[in-house]
């Protein structure tokens, strides 16, 4: 079974905000002539602002109990750049009764418009039975 | 929210990082939400604080404390969310080095991180790997 998909538009406005609210001011993510100087050949978004969007996924899925018993094991594949768009899709693999709950175990990717995977991983989460 | 810097050199397995205390202020909670445009809302009606602002925070109290040669990439990261905190809450992140390793043509570096309430109830853990140039 699949998740609803999220798709977000990475802009550098929003790198910009991610970058105040997470005070990760490394100059790779909001410096654009640094950035251009650099092997990246110019700025790319915080992993963990993509990451934020399997999270998002992830609530809107199972609300409150992801954000209290969520567990979540991501890879980096690729960095997102302002302009990307990244699809966001899970799927759950395996669901396991437990006492009094049932623990979902999804695997979950980000990928951009050119279906290149940026993030992968795998998420579990216990809702009640 | 800074702390004395160490350099990836003198890091070794088991290096504890100075606890960071920080308050998950609404303005900064809103400021991420909009950044990454998440109109759930359980965080505005419940006043539950995004776990992933938590671990935002949480490594923002980390790289103030490391200096990572140029070159290092983020490749994985670890996270299990054990309880919820709220907006206005103090909570304090802990970091400590689980391993220094090389492989191939790269050193590997594995960071554990915790952070706890005030009631030193624990709300996340994780552990965040980097991958680094030999020099």
């Amino acid at each position: 079974m699949r998740l609803p998909e999220l798709k977000r538009l990475v802009t550098q406005e929003h790198i910009n905000l991610y970058a105040e609210a997470s005070r990760d001011f490394n100059p790779i993510h909001i410096d654009a002539e640094f950035a251009r100087q650099t092997p990246l050949g110019g700025t790319i978004a915080h992993g963990m602002l993509i990451l934020s969007y399997i999270s998002q996924l992830m609530t809107n899925s199972f609300g409150e109990s992801w954000l209290g018993t969520g567990k979540l094991s991501a890879r980096f594949k690729a960095p997102a750049r302002p302009g990307d768009t990244i699809t966001v899709s899970g799927k759950i693999t395996k669901m396991q009764k437990d006492e009094g709950s049932i623990s979902i175990y999804c695997d979950v990717a980000c990928q951009n418009q050119r279906n290149e995977p940026v993030i992968i991983g795998e998420t579990k989460v216990r809702v009640k039975a | 929210m800074t702390q004395p810097r160490i350099e990836y050199e003198k890091l070794t397995a088991g290096y504890e990082f100075v606890p960071t205390s920080f308050k998950l202020d609404s303005r900064m909670v809103m400021a991420y939400l909009k950044a990454v445009e998440d109109n759930n809302r359980i965080y505005k009606e419940d006043k539950i604080a995004p776990p992933m602002a938590i671990a935002a925070l949480a490594m923002a109290a980390l790289s103030s404390g490391l200096d990572l040669p140029p070159g290092a990439i983020h490749v994985s990261q670890e996270l299990e969310f054990i309880n919820t905190a709220h907006i206005d809450e103090m909570l304090t992140s802990y970091a400590r080095v689980n391993r220094k390793v090389e492989r191939g043509k790269f050193h590997m570096l594995s960071i554990g991180i915790h952070v706890e309430n005030q009631k030193k109830t624990t709300v996340i853990t994780g552990e965040t790997s980097f991958i680094l140039p030999l020099s």
